[in-house]
């Protein structure tokens, strides 16, 4: 084949072009659709998107707002979001499901210390709570938290009154009287924290399988569609160095990133900075160790404890929706 | 045509069944009638399918009876009345926009955690409605009738009774059973909170953990407890206006 100059220089232009687009540093920008709320476990994937640590490795967030995990996990499903957060009760109630449209890609924290059981005044421990009214969100992780502190409290199920109460609830709830124990989390959690003479009974640090397995009773799991991570294998790892970019941010310099989240959460800065410095942010290196070891045996206890409590009919195995390959 | 109707029912339901069998659609987003039909045995089985259906009929009637017992004397009043109509128009234009839920965290504040929160959820929801049918219905008795009570000497309490009541009865109940159907919408916002049993609790438990033969279950048991309350409302309805027949 001969070339003539013209086509000579079309052919170069378009392989030009053409390399240029498979260079990471001059690639189109391309849209990762996240799944998000104002919830602390969704805090380096706001900051790797304000901080620009996206932008920088190529990638555009697409942040669709979701109320629940459980909305978060049916987008999921349906396709509307390629990575998300979400509480592992959620994800695992869809696992015993057999769902399988997800996987567990990386843990961004441990939030334990800043979800917990308070009571009123006049109530010491949990085994006073026999016969009380404790409030608590059903099917989050504090639901699980007082089932199972209950339990090691040796108060049979019905032997406390647990009513349903939605997270924004529950210190109204408290301070007016109507319930003498709420299970929280942040900011709701410190709120009630805040009201004279309450008590905490227990953290997440009471759970039986965080004393055994360092597992709180509902971890915050990032995930990712199965069908984008085939097609977008090489993306989902730029995505998570930016996101443990953000991550080392929340971990190293929290007033720095406290200041870059309060518009997103409209807390104070007091707030903020309790949030922030009371969650462990998992660095990147440390995530395999998280992803195959006994974090994942502790993921699968917990499994099973929510077939125990009937909260769910089967227990998934846990290790089947776990991939370690991009961390 | 109720061969038909059921006929009808019977193959939808088939229909149904059979693309899921079929595994045309994923059990997450359908599940199969035989599904929920095996989780309503199980609920039997272990004592916890009645329980919830009894606690949102009962919420769901002494919500419903108290907004229609209010509505009914206060309607007529406002539907008689142009002056009274003038001053509570504007409320009840107010109130009647109002979903059931935005009530949530007032009736909490209110009345506690307690069964009175519920029921008061369900009134809330069905009251500015059911007022709104009475009045209507008030004013739509032909005005020469009630003239002629009036020149034939009747009191305002007998036109009252004999013209006014009689005349919109009708109406008020033709109404007050689409107010039915909405205190069963309002039911669920009401078993949203602190609540351990009802439809509406069974069917958010259900979203929670993705059983969705559960949350199927629990709107075709609404569905069907609406049909049969219906059924006894039409029963009602007929003895009330025998003197129409």
């Amino acid at each position: 084949m001969t070339l003539n100059r013209r086509s000579f220089i079309q052919k170069s232009a378009v392989a030009s072009f053409a390399g240029a687009l498979s260079l990471p540093g001059f690639a189109a920008e391309q849209t990762v659709k996240y799944g998000g709320s104002p919830w602390l476990g969704h805090y380096p994937a706001h900051l790797a998107m304000a901080e620009g640590y996206l932008k920088e490795v190529g990638i555009n967030q697409d942040w669709q707002s979701f109320a629940t995990s459980s909305a978060r996990m049916s987008a999921f499903m349906s396709g509307g979001v390629d990575i998300g957060c979400a509480g592992i009760v959620s994800a695992l109630a869809l696992m015993s499901r057999g769902a399988k449209q997800f996987a567990i890609i990386a843990i961004p924290e441990n939030f334990g210390r800043v979800e917990g059981l308070v009571a009123r005044k006049g109530i010491e421990t949990v085994a006073d709570l026999k016969g009380k009214k404790i409030g608590v969100t059903f099917a989050s992780s504090t639901h699980l938290l007082v089932l199972d502190v209950l339990e090691q409290a040796g108060i049979k199920p019905g032997e406390a009154d647990v009513l349903n109460i939605p997270g924004p609830e529950l210190h109204g709830a408290i301070k007016t009287g109507q319930i003498d124990a709420a299970a929280a989390w942040t900011p709701h959690f410190d709120n009630i924290l805040r009201e004279p003479g309450v008590k905490l009974l227990a953290d997440d640090s009471q759970f039986s399988l965080y004393k055994s397995f360092k597992v709180t009773p509902g971890p915050d799991v990032l995930l990712v569609r199965r069908e984008f991570a085939v097609k977008n294998g090489e993306l989902v790892k730029r995505y998570l160095s930016a996101y443990f970019k953000a991550s080392d941010l929340l971990r190293e310099q929290p007033e720095k990133a406290s200041q870059a989240l309060l518009k997103f959460t409209g807390l104070t800065m007091k707030e903020q900075m309790s949030a922030v410095t009371g969650s462990d942010w998992y660095p990147q290196a440390q995530q395999k160790e998280l992803l195959t070891g006994e974090f994942v045996q502790g993921l699968q206890k917990l499994a099973e404890m929510l077939v125990k409590h009937k909260q769910i009919d089967k227990a998934p195995v846990v290790k089947d929706w776990i991939d370690a390959s991009f961390v | 045509m109720a061969a038909t109707s059921a006929a009808s029912v019977l193959i939808f339901i088939a229909l149904w069944e059979a693309v899921c069998r079929a595994g045309l659609v994923d059990p997450i987003f359908l599940p199969p009638p035989s599904a929920a039909l095996g989780k309503a045995a199980a609920m039997l089985g272990d004592g916890t399918f009645w329980p919830h259906i009894l606690a949102s009929a009962r919420r769901v009637m002494i919500g419903f009876l108290a907004a229609t017992a209010v509505a009914i004397p206060l309607g007529i009043f406002l539907g008689t009345s142009s002056f009274a109509r003038a001053a509570f128009d504007p409320i009840l234009s107010f109130l009647r926009p109002l979903p059931s839920m935005s009530w949530i965290p007032l009736s909490l504040l209110w009345f506690g955690i307690t069964e009175t929160q519920k029921y008061s959820i369900v009134f809330m929801g069905c009251f500015a409605p059911a007022m709104v049918y009475v009045i209507e219905a008030t004013r739509n008795v032909d005005p020469l009738l009630v003239r002629a009570a009036q020149n034939l000497g009747a009191s305002r309490w007998q036109v009252m009774q004999e013209v006014i009541l009689p005349g919109s009865l009708s109406q008020i109940l033709s109404g007050f059973k689409v107010i039915l159907g909405l205190a069963w919408t309002c039911v669920i916002a009401a078993e949203l909170v602190a609540a351990r049993e009802g439809l509406g609790f069974l069917i958010m438990n259900g979203k929670e953990f993705f059983q969705t033969e559960v949350v199927v279950l629990g709107m075709v048991l609404i569905s069907t407890t609406v049909l049969i309350t219906d059924f006894f409302f039409r029963l009602i309805e007929n003895w009330v206006l025998r003197w129409k027949q």
